[in-house]
């Protein structure tokens, strides 16, 4: 999997690490089982402390999305067995990001077909 | 030792004029430091400006060398190492203005151009090749091998006493440390970052195993080639005593790393070429913010030791980091103080004065006093035998300080090494078992003799 990390950008780097690799487990170019690049390496490759890498996979490890043997280093989990797809914190989310685009003037059938789109574009 | 001396300036102006041209390449997507893409780069006006920077640096080449063969003047002679740092650090200075002169020429092309790119900087890397990283390098068992046979001098010198003499061990030990770099130097390229540069993951791990075996190699060489020659070195220190492989291991240690990094440099290039064929340029963005007075300033890049421009040349300061500008500072300082050591050392001559039963010897940090009942004997001579310095100064008209000379042992010096007479007071003791002394010229010097010897008698 290609992460391309925008060191310009106003979300922090470990949050970017976190989502793009969110992102990556869900449309299946990284799969349950697949390891992940040491701390150190990764670091070294976006040109980052290694405390931001070990903050992102720490975070991914707190949700569930992987896990991190000592001597396997971090892999991914099969978040799809036992897990719960809608977090408490998901159906909130979902309907800030609904009341802001409504705010901004889109219809419902707007708002209907741009999720739409969005779901077809993961589940592809 | 004249020879020696701009030998080694002319070294020094062939390594500044090499590392000033290679700021020509387009690399990374900059030239001489500023953002240009491939296609800007071949603009006529660019490469105009380029041709008239190659000419810039050849000339301040050949004007350095010139100015260099005043150095056997008489004049300038007296002050010959002064003179050499001066003239280094003038062609440093020119070399550096150079490229800003020719670098604000540039930026004048782009505004007129408005060739405007992107400021956010976008990083690229693929998960897949950085989970294979290390598996493709040069075993580092080459590297640390170098390092353990650079202890060689060390161990040679704790058996044989008689070298520790003019060979002091704290000395030999500057080999193993070079060492220890070369080998953080090859964990550096082991683990250096290939742009992913396509979207299949297989041309990229491909790439990045090609490019981490040639960036290995280029270590592990660079690794053999200060192994060649620490022994070089060695061999002619303690064995032929001849200054001249001193100067031949020091062309081996600067031209060496200089052909390593070109052949570096033209592999990775065709290694790229042939795995993504023209370089993409999604990646684009304006980095001169990154690069000022030719140091690496970035405060939103958390490293301290960044890679140079040119990767394989080493390493460098981000000056943006606080600590990077704190020791940026303090090379600065240690410079300074070089800098005014042998200026000041250079130019302040030895006073010898009487104060009762003690005689003072004001020189340049190595201040000595010498109690009458200390002496065991006074002498001259018309030369000293060979030796070595083992702290101290040993310029081209002066010498003072610590020495090991053969034959004495452990002496202490203050001499003008062209007048061919020398007081030699033997001491108790053998920390320094002598003290050798003399004045501006032969007569000033049997003078001197005259008064330690009445000195010593009243």
């Amino acid at each position: 999997m290609i992460l391309r990390i925008e060191m310009t950008s106003d979300t922090p780097i470990y949050q970017q690490i976190r989502n793009k690799i969110v992102f990556g487990v869900a449309r299946g170019y990284i799969k349950p089982g697949d390891s992940l690049p040491t701390v150190r390496q990764l670091a070294n490759d976006i040109g980052v402390n290694p405390m931001t890498v070990n903050k992102a996979y720490a975070l991914l490890k707190k949700e569930g999305i992987i896990v991190i043997e000592r001597r396997h280093g971090a892999k991914i989990s099969d978040c799809r067995t036992g897990g719960n797809a809608f977090e408490s914190d998901f159906d909130r989310r979902v309907e800030l990001l609904v009341s802001e685009a409504r705010m901004k003037g889109a219809s419902k059938q707007d708002i209907k077909k741009h999720i739409s789109d969005l779901i077809d574009t993961v589940y592809d | 030792m004249l020879q020696l001396l701009l030998i080694a300036t002319w070294l020094i102006f062939g390594t500044m004029s090499v590392c000033a041209l290679s700021y020509k390449d387009h690399r990374d997507n900059q030239i001489l430091g500023v953002t240009l893409s491939r296609e800007h780069a071949k603009h006529p006006e660019v490469q105009k400006v380029i041709k008239k920077f190659k000419i810039a640096c050849y000339l301040v080449l050949l004007i350095s060398i010139a100015f260099s063969f005043l150095m056997p003047a008489k004049m300038i002679g007296q002050y010959a190492e002064f003179y050499m740092l001066v003239l280094i650090t003038a062609n440093i200075f020119a070399n550096w203005f150079v490229i800003h002169f020719y670098q604000q020429g540039l930026l004048s092309i782009k505004k007129e151009k408005a060739w405007i790119y992107k400021r956010t900087r976008v990083v690229t890397v693929d998960m897949n090749v950085s989970k294979e990283k290390g598996k493709s390098s040069v075993a580092s068992i080459w590297a640390w091998l170098f390092l353990f046979l650079s202890f060689i001098p060390a161990v040679f010198l704790l058996l044989h006493a008689k070298a520790r003499e003019s060979y002091p061990i704290g000395f030999s030990l500057i080999g193993p440390l070079c060492q220890l770099n070369a080998i953080y130097l090859y964990y550096q390229m082991r683990h250096r970052h290939v742009p992913a540069l396509s979207d299949n993951t297989e041309i990229n791990k491909a790439c990045a195993r090609t490019e981490e075996r040639i960036n290995t190699m280029a270590a592990t060489l660079l690794a053999f080639a200060m192994f060649v020659f620490w022994v070089m070195f060695n061999i002619s220190v303690i064995y032929e005593k001849n200054a001249i492989f001193v100067v031949l291991s020091a062309i081996i240690l600067v031209t060496v790393p200089i052909m390593i990094a070109y052949w570096q440099r033209k592999k990775i290039r065709t290694a790229e070429n042939n795995f993504f064929g023209e370089m993409q340029e999604r990646d684009i963005f304006e980095q001169e913010s990154t690069w000022k007075w030719g140091c690496y300033y970035n405060p939103n890049d958390p490293r301290i030791i960044v890679p140079k421009r040119i990767a394989s040349m080493g390493f460098t300061i981000n000056i943006g980091n606080p600590v990077g500008k704190a020791i940026g500072f303090g090379i600065i300082v240690l410079l300074l103080l070089i800098f005014s050591t042998i200026f000041y050392g250079g130019f302040k001559d030895y006073t010898i004065t009487e104060n009762g039963s003690r005689i003072i010897i004001d020189a340049a940090m190595y201040d000595r006093s010498v109690e009458k009942n200390q002496v065991v004997s006074l002498s001259t001579i018309d030369r000293i035998p060979v030796g070595t310095r083992t702290n101290g100064y040993g310029g081209l008209n002066k010498s003072y300080g610590h020495f090991s000379i053969n034959g004495y042992g452990k002496c202490m010096l203050y001499i003008y090494n062209k007048v061919d007479k020398y007081i030699v007071l033997k001491l108790k003791g053998d920390n320094p078992a002598y003290i050798i002394v003399n004045d501006k010229s032969q007569d000033k010097t049997e003078r001197l003799y005259q008064e330690i010897k009445r000195w010593l008698t009243e």
